[in-house]
């Protein structure tokens, strides 16, 4: 089962009423959709404000949703519409009027013009996260380290790093769960001391 | 459940073991938590510059206040009954082809049976007055019926009360 089809999924529990899957659709964009946005609205708290609008129209779309395109490029057109109709609401331009798609989102980078904002305390927050998960990372025994890189980094699948480490997929597959595992435990105590800002 | 979880948002995991995972997912806010963190450092790995402070918390608020929405039924629901009506409909298509030819076929042996038929009604016609006296003889050994088959092994009996 491919990762669209684990969206497509939960897309199919959320038409049947199913509000905890939107929950962890949520949970699995909430940043890529906030970065996304962020390159068009460059005020934090209204990116943010954008990005949780841009989820509740797609909640409410989601009964039409047809399953035609991946729920990303669809959820994306909707962040992009989204953040659009708040700039011009606003009287403000969209940052680029060449249009660009999903695909091309991930690699859209004109550092200058589209660079993320954070509050300060977010900033701080964010550092923090990232440092624990690196950190953590480094800690890691070489076959976790390499097999949760392959899989986060380079996206291969559990057939492909069988085949680069030269281990039976089950053994890839215990590798990345004791990977994630070991650097969640060093990330829990810090996201519990931020209250009210789930990640 | 945490190691499932791990192969669920890695896309490793089968359809219905998916299904049962996050029937499991919505009952525990532990697992929730987990399949969050599980993205968060997926999501850090790839893009350390690209993190912030996380929405779902907020969405999860205002979606409280939002009523639950109900697609009338599933596309993919839909998509699998348009299937089946389609394979009913070339399995009865299939049906009334064959039935069709069979009848064709049998329309086409017809003569040949009847004129077989007739040629052993005239034969046993032959045979009959010759057999007729030979039958009712061992009639009681005939096995036509079970009753007459079974009736050379019943004696009949009769009791009188009076005739102590």
């Amino acid at each position: 089962m491919a990762d669209r089809e684990v969206d497509q999924q939960l897309v199919e529990r959320v038409q049947r009423g199913d509000k905890h899957a939107f929950d962890l659709l949520v949970s699995k964009y909430q940043r890529k959709l906030g970065r996304l946005i962020s390159r068009f609205v460059r005020d934090p708290a209204e990116a943010e404000d954008v990005t949780q609008e841009a989820f509740i129209k797609a909640y409410r779309a989601v009964p039409g949703f047809r399953g035609e395109s991946a729920f990303y490029t669809w959820l994306y057109r909707i962040g992009i519409n989204t953040a659009k109709n708040h700039l011009l609401a606003n009287k403000r331009r969209p940052p680029t009027s060449t249009p660009f798609d999903a695909d091309e989102s991930e690699s859209f980078e004109e550092a200058s013009l589209l660079r993320e904002v954070n509050t300060p305390e977010n900033e701080l927050m964010s550092k923090q996260v990232v440092d624990v998960v690196q950190s953590s990372l480094q800690q890691l025994p070489e076959d976790l380290r390499s097999a949760l890189t392959l899989r986060e980094i380079e996206g291969l699948s559990y057939e492909e790093i069988a085949s680069v480490m030269n281990c039976p997929i089950g053994t890839v597959r215990s590798r990345i769960f004791r990977a994630r595992e070991a650097v969640a435990e060093n990330l829990r105590p810090l996201l519990e001391t931020s209250k009210g800002n789930r990640w | 459940m945490k190691h499932e979880i791990s192969t669920l948002m890695d896309g490793e995991l089968f359809e219905d073991d998916a299904d049962r995972l996050f029937d499991r997912i919505n009952r525990s806010p532990g697992a929730r938590m987990d399949w969050e963190i599980y993205h968060l450092i997926g999501d850090v790995l790839r893009q350390p510059e690209h993190i912030h402070c996380g929405l779902s918390a907020k969405v999860r608020e205002r979606m409280h206040d939002e009523p639950t929405v109900l697609a009338p039924r599933s596309h993919a629901v839909k998509r699998k009954i348009h299937t089946i009506a389609l394979s009913a409909a070339a399995s009865l298509a299939a049906v009334g082809v064959v039935t069709w030819m069979s009848q064709q076929i049998s329309f086409e042996a017809m003569p040949q049976v009847a004129m077989q038929q007739k040629a052993l009604r005239q034969a046993s016609m032959q045979i009959q007055p010759k057999s007729n006296e030979y039958l009712m003889a061992h009639q009681e050994f005939s096995p036509s019926t079970d009753m007459n088959g079974g009736a050379s092994y019943i004696r009949m009996v009769s009791y009188n009360p009076e005739g102590k």
